[in-house]
């Protein structure tokens, strides 16, 4: 199990970005409560998929209701990862499965560090 | 039609402050600003961005798509040029004379535009030299760079907007208001000039469903290449996420290099632009990387080649 952050790390409501060994991406985590959503940092606007902060951390819009591309604004829910607006309409983000152990570690799950 | 271009960019965003952060650290100067009604940010002639928020009642109505671009300002060379613009859109549509003199129309598509006399000063500075053998672009003792100089965005650019219903928009804007078109990517869109302008374009249009209609990217002028690579890598230092180059397009020649941003579109610096006049025949090609760019780079952090044998070792 990769360990990404503890929960105390996160903000409430907040979003961070992890790099993973062996990853070509960049992991998404928001914290809703004692609640974590993982996704990857691919937007799938165009092919391979891109980044989508426009600074370190900065996924979400700006009342912090979805994640956001800033390359052209597509909107994510962020408990789903649907796009509801922009280019991605009918399109979402790749789940990474997370946990959270007893000590309060935020980790990924064995079958998504091997892809 | 004496149109220059983009004297103003109009947007209504849902976080000033973030925007004030970016903008700044881009090298545009806050003009009237407050982080409760945003304001303006100017590059050094004077042309730049108004940053407002989504709810501000005096900003046009928002596109449907959630793009956050309100409105262009369009810049003509005079008072008869205005005159001109507002008899040849008033044929078919109505265009509202405000009390500062601008017209406000809205093209084809529902994009809301603003013409007026241009406020842009002329600029007075020199371009980046270049000392090749044969030719010294710069004077003896004359350096070409140096960790602090000065970055700052000269001039608004060009606009590049995803347009649904792309032939009566290129229509309307070649048709009536005179653009003239420079380059075409098949099947993406066409490279549009103002006749008042020879940059290679002021304007980009790019096919998309109506989903998705508003502002791809927005670009100033840089000094050079130096410029853009420096003011680029000041971005990066400071934490701001690279969307694509540093680059040079085929189309046009300028250099480029696209930073994410909070206006929910890609904010680029661009330099050494080509300029035509009429005698221009323009291009066409299929898009793709190939033709995007001639080549293309990746920011890497500083490093030098050290730590190797030392003499007599
Ligand atoms: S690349 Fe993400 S919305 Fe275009
Ligand atoms: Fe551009």
């Amino acid at each position: 199990m990769t360990v990404l952050c503890r929960l105390d790390d996160l903000p409430d409501g907040g979003a961070r970005g992890f790099e993973v060994p062996g990853l070509d991406c960049k992991v998404i985590v928001v914290r809703k409560g004692e609640r974590v959503h993982g996704w990857r940092d691919f937007c799938p606007h165009y092919k391979g998929g891109t980044p989508m902060a426009w600074k370190r951390d900065a996924y979400l819009n700006g009342a912090r209701t979805h994640i956001a591309c800033h390359a052209h604004g597509a909107w994510f829910d962020i408990e789903t990862g649907a796009c509801v607006q922009g280019p991605c309409l009918g399109r979402r983000l790749i789940r990474v499965p997370l946990t959270i152990d007893a000590a309060g570690a935020v980790c990924m799950r064995p079958r998504e560090e091997r892809t | 039609m004496q149109i220059i271009g983009p004297d103003s960019l109009v947007f209504g965003v849902d976080d000033v402050p973030a925007c004030h952060e970016f903008l700044t650290a881009y090298g545009l100067a806050p003009q009237d600003y407050s982080p409760e009604k945003g304001g303006h940010f100017v590059s050094l002639d004077g042309t730049g961005l108004e940053i407002r928020r989504r709810d501000d009642p005096s900003l046009p109505p928002a596109l449907k798509t959630g793009n956050m671009l309100r409105m262009q300002v369009l810049g003509v060379v005079d008072q008869a040029a205005l005159d001109a613009v507002a008899a040849e859109l008033g044929k078919d549509r109505q265009v509202l004379r405000l009390a500062d003199g601008s017209l406000r129309t809205q093209d084809d598509q529902g994009f809301e535009l603003s013409f007026r006399v241009t406020t842009r000063r002329q600029l007075d500075l020199p371009a980046e030299k270049v000392n090749a053998p044969g030719d010294l672009g710069r004077k003896p003792n004359q350096l070409g760079v140096w960790q602090d100089m000065p970055t700052d965005p000269r001039t608004l650019s060009h606009v590049v907007l995803f347009v649904p219903d792309i032939e009566p928009a290129v229509a309307f804007y070649r048709d009536r208001l005179g653009f003239r078109i420079t380059d075409t990517f098949i099947g993406t869109g066409p490279f549009l000039r103002p006749q008042a302008n020879p940059d290679h374009h002021t304007h980009f249009f790019i096919r998309t469903p109506p989903y998705m209609q508003g502002c791809e990217h927005l670009a100033f002028h840089m000094g050079g290449p130096t410029e853009l690579m420096l003011a680029g890598s000041k971005m990066i230092k400071a934490g701001f996420e690279s969307f694509w180059g540093p680059g040079r397009h085929k189309f046009g020649s300028n250099w480029f290099w696209y930073f994410k941003s909070p206006l929910g579109c890609n904010v680029e610096f661009d330099a050494d632009m080509d300029t035509h006049d009429d005698d221009w025949i323009p291009r066409e090609t299929p898009m793709g990387a190939e033709a995007a760019q001639a080549f293309l780079f990746q920011h890497r952090d500083k490093w030098a080649p050290s730590g190797g044998p030392k003499p007599g070792q």
